[in-house]
Parts: C-alpha cells; sequence; structure tokens
C-alpha cells in the first residue's frame, strides 16, 4: 500500500468519526471510526518510520507518547473533543507499537545453545549520550520489563480515557502530563543505563505531582507535597549511592567512566560497602514500592488523586519499586543480599517488612469506612507479597513476583476505576452510604465482584498464581533462614484477611436492603465504563487461565537473573573493590539474528543485537 | 584578534565593556529618550562575552604573561568567567528594562552602574594579586551597594543598603586586613610569589594561616557562605529585582573564581591544602552550614524574593562543596580537575536558572502590583501559563531536577564529591539531604502557580509586558534546558577553564 492511500484513509476516517459525532450517530459507529483512525495512522506512521521503528522499537515507544505532548502543547485549549481524542490516539498506537514487543523470543534456550553467552536484552539500543561522562542512551528488554511496559501501555490509555468523566477543567494539561507520565514510566522501565534510569525515574515525578496536585480531592496539595518529597529524598540518596558506584568503576577501570548496567555489574564491594549502599539503593525503592515504615505517603496520594491518577499509580507507578529491586538492587550488591547482617540476609529484613506490609495492610483495610482508601491499603498488603517473593530469591518466588507484579496492576487499576464510577455518580466513597447496590446497577456489581475474587485471589484468576508462587518460593528459599516457614504462615493469613475486608466492603455495597434514596435512581455502567473495564475482566481470567503466556518469557529472565546471582555470593569476599575483566563478546557467527536466517539485519551493528526477530516481523508485513 | 591587539588580546572583553560602558554613560547624558539604552547595555555585555568565546582558543604565550605582570591573568578561567558574568549581567541588563520603566524607575544610571559592576567583576575573576582583588571586589560592590538603594524612596530598599554597605565594608577591611598580613608573612602580594614562598618554608606560616582565615571570611561575605549571610535576604529583597538578579549571578559568579584562584594557587599548598589539616576542614564545614542553613531558612520564607535569596545561600554552599572536593584526595598542585569543572559548571547553571527565576518573578507583577509573596503568584498557570511555565522550570532547574541543567550542576558536584570519597561522601549525602529538604520550598511555588486559586478579594498581581523581560525570559530558558539535555559543549568549556589551576 502506498502511503498515499494511507493518508487519504486516515482523512477520511477523521472525517468519519468527526460526522458521526456531529449526527449523534450510535456509539458503536464512533468507536469503529475511532479504530478506523487508530489503525490508518499506524499503518501510515509504520510505512513512513518502518525502517526506523523495526531496530529503534523501545525508541519509538519513547517517542510517541512524547510527540503526542508536543501536538497536544499546541492545540487550541478549547478543542477539548479534539484534544481528548488525539491523547487517546496516540496512547493506543503506543499500545498497538508495543505488542510489538511480544515478538521476540525471550526464551533464553533459543538464543544460541547452552555454551555462547546469550545475550540478556532484547531490542538492544546504545550510544552515547553525555561521553565526558561515559553515560550512555542504553535501552533494552527483557522479559521482565517486558510485562512491565506492555502493563504500561496498557493502563496509560485506560487511564486517561477513565478521567474524562470527572475531570473537566484543565484538560490539554492533564493529557500532556499523561503523555509525559508515559514517556518517564516507559523510559524508566527499558533503560539499562543507570543514570538513564534516573533521569526517567525522576521524570515521572513531576507529571504525577501535577495530577494529584491540580486535579486531586480537598487535602491535595498536601497529598501531592507529601509523595513528591518521599519519592525524591529516597531517590537522592539512590543517586550518590549510583554514583558510588560509578566512581568505583571509574578508579578500577583506569579512568573510564560508565554507568552501563552490564558494567558496573562487573563490580565486586568489601561487604560492609554493598550493605550501605544496598540501603541506599532499597531506600528509593521501597519507598516506591511501598514497603510496610515507608508507606504513609500512598493513602495520602490515592485517596486525594484522580481516578486516573490513582489507578496509573496503582497499576504502574507502584510497579517501579520492585522492578528497582530486582533490576537493580539484588544483582547489583549480591553478597549484602545474601550475606547481610551478623548472619541473617538482608532478604530476610525486606521479608520481614514485607510480611508485617501484608498483614498491617489488611488490617488497615479492613477498618476503613472509605472505599479507595480500603484499595490502597490493600495495595500496601499486596505489594507486600511481591516484595516477599523477590526476597525469597528463587526461581518460583521470584517469577511469582514479577506475575503478581502485573495482576496487582490490573485488578487494583480495575477497582480504582469501579471505585471512581460510584463516586462520580454519588460524590461519596462511605461504606454507610452504600447498600443493595446490585438491585439497581447489576452490571456494576458483576464487575466489582470479579475483580473483587481476582484481587482476594480466587483460583481461576490472576492474583491467585501469583502469589501461590510467591509462598511456594517462600517455602523452598535458601535465603530467608530458619524462619521462612514462618513467612509463609503469616503471609497466608494476609490471603484470608485480603477476602475478609474485600468481601466485607462487597457486602456493605451491594447486599443488604437498599435504604439510602439517593441510591434509588444510580445509573448503571456507561459505554465509556464497559470499554475501559472489559479489556481489565479479560486479562484478569487470561493471566488466571494461561500464566504461561508470561510466563514463559518471565521465567528464563529471573533465571538469569538469579543464576547470576548465586555465582556472585558465592565467589567469595574481597575486602576491597575489585573490577572483573569484560567478557568476551561471542564470535560473531552466534548472532541469533544470523541463526535465524534473517540475513538483513546480521550484517547491523553489533549493538542492535536481536532486533533481528522484530525487524523481520516488520519486513513482513511491507 | 592578536594581530590588532597584540599582547593585549586576552584583555579585549574587559577593555570593550569599560569603553563602551563610558561611552554609555556620555550617550545617557546627550540622549533625551533614555528608553533603549537597556538594549545597548545588553547588547555591549552581549559582546563582551562574544568576544570572550572569539578569544577562547587562543592561548596565552609567555610574553603576553610577562607583559601583564602579576596583576591579571588572561588564561582560560579568567574567560570564562568573562562569559559567565557578561551572560548573566547582560541577562539581568534585559530584565532591568522591563523591570524600571514599569515600575518608574528608568534613570540611565542603573545601567552604567551596571556595566561598571560587571567590569570589576570581570577584573575580579583574573584577579591574581590580594592589591587588584580589593580593588576590583570594590568596584564590584560599590555598584552593587549603588543598585541595591536604586528605589529611593522605598524604606525597605534603604535598610537592605545600608545593612549591605555597612556589613560589606566591614569584610571588606576583614579582606584588606588579610592582606595586609599575607604581605607580612611572605613578603608577596601576588598569588604565586604566596605560594612560593610559603612552600620554600621561608613565610612566618601562623601570620599566613591568619591571613587565609580573614581573606576566607571576605570572600565568604561576598558568596554569602553561612555565618557571613545575614545582610543576603534583607538586601535582596530591599533591591529592585533585577538588581538582585544581577548580585545572584553576576557577584557570586565573580567572587568564586577568584576564590578558586585564592585558595588553589595563593594557598595551595601541600600542609594549607592537606584534606585533614588546612583550609578544606573549614570549607567543608562552612558549606555544610550554608546548605542546613540555607534550606532551612528558606522553607520559612512568605516572601518568594527572600525565599530566593536564601536558596542562593543555600546553593552557594552546594558550590563549596565542589570547591573542597578539588582538594581533597588529591596530591597538591594536582587539584581535581572534574571538581574544579563542576564549581565552574555550576556558576553557569546557576546563571541561567536565577535569572529564569527571577525574570519570571519580574514578569508576573505590574506596577504598583509586584509580585512578592507566594499568594501574589496564586493561580497564575491559569492565567498566564506563558509566565508560569518559565517559573516553573526555573525552579525545577534550582530543585536540581531532570533534564534542567540544575540537575546536571548538582549531579557534578556531587559526582566530584562522591570521587574524592572519604569524608566527603558524607558532606554529598549531607547535600542529598538538603536538596529534598530545599524541594519543599520549590515546590511551593508550583503549588501557588498551578494548584491554588487567589482568595476571593484579594489584590492580585497583574503580570506586565515587555519585550526585554520575555526575552530574557527565552534565552535563560532556553540554556536552562540546552545545558540539562546536552550539556556536553559547556561541560568541555568547564573542564578546559578549570585545566589552568588543575
Amino acid at each position: 500500500m502506498s502511503s498515499a492511500v494511507l493518508v487519504v484513509a486516515f482523512v477520511v476516517a477523521c472525517l468519519a468519526v468527526l460526522y458521526a459525532r456531529r449526527e449523534h450517530l450510535p456509539f458503536g459507529s464512533r468507536v469503529g471510526g475511532g479504530v478506523a483512525v487508530i489503525v490508518t495512522f499506524a499503518a501510515l506512521g509504520w510505512r513512513l518510520y518502518g525502517d526506523y521503528a523495526g531496530t529503534h522499537l523501545l525508541s519509538t515507544l519513547l517517542a510517541i507518547p512524547m510527540l503526542g505532548a508536543l501536538v497536544i502543547l499546541f492545540m487550541p485549549r478549547q478543542w477539548v473533543d479534539g484534544i481528548r481524542a488525539t491523547s487517546i490516539v496516540f496512547m493506543l498506537v503506543e499500545l498497538l507499537v508495543s505488542t510489538w514487543l511480544l515478538d521476540a523470543d525471550y526464551s533464553m534456550a533459543a538464543r544460541g545453545g547452552a555454551d555462547a553467552a546469550p545475550a540478556a536484552y532484547l531490542f538492544v539500543e546504545d550510544g552515547a549520550w553525555i561521553p565526558a561522562f561515559g553515560i550512555r542512551y542504553q535501552l533494552g528488554i527483557d522479559g521482565i520489563s517486558l510485562w512491565m511496559v506492555l502493563l504500561t501501555t496498557l493502563m496509560t490509555p485506560i487511564s486517561l480515557y477513565v478521567s474524562w468523566s470527572s475531570v473537566s477543567t484543565k484538560i490539554k494539561e492533564y493529557a500532556v502530563a499523561f503523555l509525559l507520565l508515559e514517556v518517564g514510566m516507559v523510559g524508566a522501565f527499558v533503560a539499562t543505563d543507570l543514570f538513564l534510569f534516573y533521569v526517567f525515574w525522576e521524570l515521572m515525578l513531576v507529571p504525577m505531582y501535577l495530577i494529584i496536585g491540580i486535579w486531586g480531592g480537598k487535602d491535595r496539595i498536601y497529598a501531592a507535597i507529601k509523595f513528591f518529597l518521599y519519592t525524591m529524598a529516597g531517590s537522592l540518596l539512590m543517586l550518590v549511592a549510583i554514583l558510588y558506584v560509578a566512581s568505583a568503576y571509574h578508579r578500577q577501570a583506569g579512568g573510564e567512566w560508565s554507568f552501563a548496567l552490564a558494567d558496573l555489574l562487573r563490580l565486586s564491594f568489601p561487604l560492609e560497602e554493598q550493605l550501605l549502599l544496598l540501603c541506599a539503593f532499597s531506600l528509593a525503592f521501597a519507598i516506591k514500592v511501598p514497603m510496610f515504615p515507608f508507606h504513609t505517603w500512598l493513602p495520602d496520594a490515592h485517596v486525594q488523586a484522580p481516578t486516573g491518577g490513582s489507578v496509573i499509580l496503582a497499576a504502574v507507578l507502584l510497579k517501579l519499586g520492585g522492578y528497582g529491586f530486582l533490576r537493580f538492587a539484588l544483582p547489583l550488591f549480591p553478597q549484602a543480599w545474601h550475606f547481610g547482617l551478623e548472619s541473617r540476609s538482608f532478604g530476610s529484613f525486606i521479608a520481614v517488612l514485607a510480611v508485617i506490609g501484608i498483614v498491617y495492610g489488611a488490617l488497615c483495610a479492613w477498618v476503613q469506612r472509605d472505599v479507595k482508601k480500603l484499595v490502597a491499603y490493600s495495595s500496601v498488603s499486596h505489594l507486600g507479597f511481591v516484595m516477599l517473593g523477590i526476597a525469597s530469591a528463587n526461581a518460583s518466588g521470584v517469577s511469582g513476583a514479577v506475575l503478581q507484579m502485573v495482576a496487582h496492576g490490573i485488578s487494583t487499576g480495575a477497582l480504582f476505576i469501579l471505585v471512581g464510577v460510584i463516586y462520580d455518580r454519588r460524590h461519596t466513597r462511605d461504606l454507610a452510604d452504600f447498600g443493595g447496590l446490585a438491585k439497581v446497577m447489576p452490571w456494576y456489581a458483576v464487575i466489582f465482584v470479579i475483580v473483587t475474587m481476582s484481587s482476594v485471589g480466587l483460583p481461576g484468576t490472576n492474583g491467585f498464581i501469583g502469589e501461590f508462587m510467591i509462598l511456594a518460593g517462600t517455602f523452598a528459599s535458601d535465603d530467608l533462614g530458619a524462619w521462612q516457614t514462618m513467612f509463609v504462615f503469616v503471609a497466608a493469613t494476609g490471603v484470608i484477611l485480603a477476602a475478609v475486608y474485600m468481601l466485607h466492603a462487597v457486602l456493605k455495597m451491594f447486599w443488604g436492603p437498599l435504604d439510602q434514596k439517593e441510591n434509588l435512581a444510580l445509573a448503571d455502567l456507561n459505554h465509556r465504563e464497559v470499554i475501559v473495564l472489559v479489556p481489565l475482566v479479560v486479562a484478569v481470567f487470561w493471566m488466571g487461565l494461561f500464566p504461561r503466556t508470561l510466563l514463559d518469557s518471565i521465567e528464563p529472565s529471573v533465571e538469569r537473573v538469579l543464576v547470576e546471582y548465586r555465582a556472585d555470593w558465592n565467589r567469595g569476599f574481597s575486602s576491597e573493590v575489585t573490577l572483573e575483566p569484560r567478557p568476551e563478546p561471542p564470535a560473531a557467527p552466534a548472532d541469533p539474528a544470523a541463526e535465524e536466517g534473517d540475513g538483513a539485519d546480521a550484517a547491523g551493528a553489533p549493538a542492535a543485537d536481536g532486533a533481528g526477530a522484530p525487524a523481520a516481523a516488520g519486513g513482513g508485513g511491507r | 584578534m592578536s594581530e590588532v591587539f597584540g599582547a593585549w588580546a586576552p584583555l579585549v572583553p574587559l577593555l570593550f565593556v569599560a569603553v563602551a560602558g563610558l561611552l554609555l554613560m556620555a550617550v545617557d547624558a546627550f540622549v533625551k529618550e533614555r528608553a533603549e539604552l537597556a538594549l545597548g547595555t545588553s547588547l555591549i555585555l552581549a559582546l563582551g562575552a562574544a568576544l570572550a568565546i572569539a578569544l577562547w582558543e587562543q592561548s596565552a604565550t609567555p610574553e603576553e604573561s610577562e607583559l601583564l605582570g602579576h596583576w591579571i591573568a588572561n588564561d582560560r578561567l579568567a574567560l570564562f568567567i568573562d562569559i559567565v558574568v557578561c551572560a548573566g549581567a547582560s541577562l539581568a541588563a534585559l530584565l532591568a528594562g522591563g523591570y524600571l520603566r514599569e515600575h518608574r524607575l528608568e534613570r540611565g544610571e542603573f545601567y552604567v552602574i551596571l556595566v561598571f559592576s560587571a567590569f570589576g567583576a570581570m577584573v575580579l575573576g583574573r584577579a591574581t594579586d590580594v592589591l587588584t582583588l580589593f580593588i576590583a571586589l570594590e568596584t564590584l560592590s560599590l555598584g552593587a551597594y549603588g543598585m541595591v538603594a536604586f528605589r529611593r524612596q522605598s524604606p525597605r530598599a534603604a535598610e537592605g543598603a545600608i545593612k549591605y554597605f555597612l556589613l560589606g565594608s566591614f569584610a571588606s577591611a576583614i579582606l584588606l586586613f588579610g592582606s595586609a598580613l599575607i604581605y607580612g608573612a611572605t613578603g608577596h602580594t601576588d598569588f604565586v610569589g604566596i605560594a612560593a614562598t610559603i612552600e620554600s618554608g621561608s613565610a612566618d606560616l601562623r601570620l599566613a594561616i591568619l591571613a587565609l582565615a580573614l581573606l576566607l571570611v571576605g570572600l565568604g561575605f561576598k558568596i554569602s557562605a553561612v555565618p557571613f549571610h545575614m545582610w543576603t535576604p534583607d538586601a535582596y529583597e530591599g533591591a529592585v529585582t533585577p538588581a538582585t538578579a544581577f548580585m545572584a549571578v553576576v557577584v557570586k559568579a565573580s567572587v568564586f573564581g577568584v576564590l578558586l584562584r585564592v585558595l588553589f594557587v595563593a594557598f595551595g599548598d601541600e600542609m594549607l591544602a592537606s584534606g585533614t589539616a588546612g583550609w578544606p576542614p573549614a570549607l567543608a564545614a562552612l558549606a555544610a552550614a550554608t546548605m542546613v542553613v540555607g534550606n532551612l531558612a528558606a522553607i520559612v520564607q512568605k516572601s518568594v524574593k527572600r525565599m530566593l535569596a536564601y536558596s542562593s545561600i543555600a546553593h552557594a554552599g552546594y558550590i563549596m562543596v565542589g570547591v573542597t572536593a578539588a582538594a581533597v584526595g588529591t596530591e597538591a598542585g594536582q587539584w581535581n580537575e572534574e571538581a574544579l569543572a563542576s564549581v565552574l559548571y555550576y556558576l553557569m547553571a546557576y546563571t541561567a536558572s536565577n535569572v529564569l527565576a527571577f525574570g519570571s518573578l519580574i514578569a508576573a507583577g505590574s506596577y504598583g502590583k509586584e509580585a512578592t509573596t507566594y499568594d501574589d503568584l496564586a493561580g497564575l498557570g491559569r492565567r498566564h501559563p506563558w509566565i508560569a511555565l518559565p517559573f516553573a522550570l526555573g525552579v525545577l532547574s534550582l530543585m536540581g531536577f531532570p533534564p534542567t541543567t540544575g540537575f546536571f550542576a548538582k549531579y557534578y558536584v556531587l559526582e566530584a564529591a562522591v570521587l574524592a570519597g572519604g569524608g566527603m561522601v558524607w558532606l554529598a549525602v549531607l547535600g542529598v539531604i538538603t536538596s529534598a529538604i530545599g524541594a519543599y520550598y520549590y515546590l511551593r511555588v508550583i503549588v501557588f502557580l498551578y494548584m491554588k486559586q487567589p482568595e476571593p478579594g484579594a489584590p492580585v498581581a497583574v503580570p506586565m509586558r515587555s519585550f526585554y523581560v520575555g526575552a530574557a525570559l527565552v534565552l535563560s530558558g532556553y540554556f536552562v534546558l540546552r545545558m540539562g539535555i546536552a550539556p556536553g559543549a559547556y561541560l568541555e568549556m568547564a573542564i578546559e577553564a578549570a585545566r589552568q589551576i588543575g
């Protein structure tokens, strides 16, 4: 298809949508038109930039929302419909493009056999950014970050779309904030240079701060500042730790700077230094997760944030904490993680806090009258599971943790949307104001119960698989010492408590007499809400019934992290900083792209390693 | 240029600014319509910066150094300070062009004072002798006193100016006393001679240390290091805002430039500059106190101008961390170039971010409705997004947030401190903790800009419209982003300049 045809098709689709709006044609035709707009737009983009995108898929993923933000910045603020449509189109295109990531093969076995060193990351991009400091623009993705990126690209359009019912002021700024937030989130998940990661990590902070502070509830400013300061305090300490690690590399490597994770992993520090550095990293990530004593910003932020903000905060932003532990803290300081303090592993300290968080979060959720606060505290509890899984440092536990992060993103995101639905109608979230809603809002009740079940962890839904794997992994862990059975026991009571508080809330909201007269005339879910919730419900069941879709790519990457981790802590202590030599690059014929018979890209730069598969997919389409 | 000016080529920016300043005075006297003086001043100073950049590649030959004697340096550090000072002063002149006219204060003296004060700052950046240092510092300061007192009728301006003048004279006297003592101790007034005498062991060391302490106090006053910072908030608040911007960027940049020379050239002796016993621990203590007090005091301010004053104190603390880091963990004479470069880069970054913040503050008010408190900024993001946006960018940069230049500057200083190792790591951690505290008051600006609406019935500050202020905002905003996203070229410049003493 030539580009001219696509341009015409795109314009026709746009006009059709405008016509459908003006003539108030049925909703379905507008959705169809919207889909046509997106498909033609994406096809056009692919036609024009496909060659670039094939080899720079991750950069493309960063560029699309950035471009969207720029486009919206120059749109007239009065044209609300246009701004809404444009922002959603850009996000959906982003989602569409991000599905190309799935084409690659993330399992290590398929990549070069047993003896060739498998490439840790796919879609690698590498370029100098600030040569004076050795700071590189280095992106890459593996089975762990893959699902985090997909979660981001799925949840961002949903959270923006769901906001249109409650956010009516400063639409332009709102859309720009969400698009910039998406840049930051995707960037943080795909950066493999610590400095770049830090920049994206901080970049997420301002849009989220503005989202809470401008469009939030009554105490929004307090909540926004608390959110900002907590995160910033932690991340600045992490910056010092990053600098310390990089400067150690600088000394060892004879004056060469590097922040690339692959380079810094070759360093090993004396145990005491590792512990201090690990503490600095952990603080930043623990605040973000948030783990038990650092969680106090979360209920405030969630309660004050607008619905869309809460969804994205719960679904994606919190995941960066767990992701950071797994990607940076654990691999960089394996001995500190394993040997820890006074012969107790650092992981077991994390596990203690995680278990406290599970029970404490659940108990707090139980006594909440505000549904949104209840969901917020349930997040603290669920993320305790994630941290327990990471602390267990074995394949089942860590894979479960990654799965649970995705599951939590979907089910808690859906819960926040559902809370927002009722809040838009009643302007209250107090459990005492509801009762018997199942009679007036049957579909709402159905979806609420499904999502509740997933949050509780009913088998067949996504919550079950992750929690089960985490508990199994903790049971079999080598890292947690004598208390691991205790951890499993206490954490398992958290599952029961989750059922208690969630079912308690469902009971109060949906059953019993319909005794409030304001509730009598409540409308059931509208089109917009259905559109938003259906994909999430599908995902809940898909992940619950076919978890292998995710685990097939998660497990090899987790396995690689753990193999390196075990090799590292087994190596023996050093009393001073040492640097391993750079591993020999695998022999040229072992290039996976070449083996897959994709001759076109095999001759490309060695940095484009692994980009062969998607390029082949793109090439086939043209 | 060297064909025409010969050995004097490195002094061309200096001479150009001086002569142009004299011409400006004449023009001011004869031309009734004074409107475009601001533009002229700004162009003069911008040309000064351009000349300094043009001379960058030209290294000084030994004959040239001979000709200039030991009074004045003609190295890249001097040119670097020229560039920062001229650029900062040029932007301040643009701000003045908008501000003074709006507030019915438009008088030609201001621009003339500004140019000569900037001239003093440029000389100060080149001073390699305590006498040149003193004269240049006085030239710079007298101009600054005049600018602070420029709004004569305002009691606040008078108070600020008197405080600044009295304490400043006191500090100058201390500095002069220190100079006298160092002459007594070593028999030299030039930095190289002082260093040579101390190293040969023929100097009276106790006297030299006393002199060093006095010099440090005198210069510490000018960069408003705690505990010599008392004048800063009052002077900053009382001064007309362009003068405040001038004081914050130009005075600080040039005094830090000469501070590097004093510490590393004159007192770079192995013993005096040792990481355990010499001036580095003293400077580290000053830096720690400055960061803590500056940031904590800024939190409780109600006036944005005062807040920015305390923030400038806090930034002086971060810069001093870089200065200290250059001397720690190194051999005497082999200073840590990276750390020195981080100081210079910070000066550049601070200039751009501060002009952006002060410029937006100026733009947010108009005659009789000047914006000073946080409340004056309420709702500006909605009513005047094109003023709120640069303001937000400015405070984010001052906060040290990526991808602005402030982040890079702070990052670079921290990197230098961490690389120096030892106790400096803890100073870096303190710097980080205080910047997290600092985030609070910078965020408050954004809170008021975007998240609050003015109280019903409260008098609101009406933003002014001015081409000059707009131009200054665009220029400084460009630099804030440019130096944050792709700082490469600017870093190179700072590193090359730092090599002169490193």
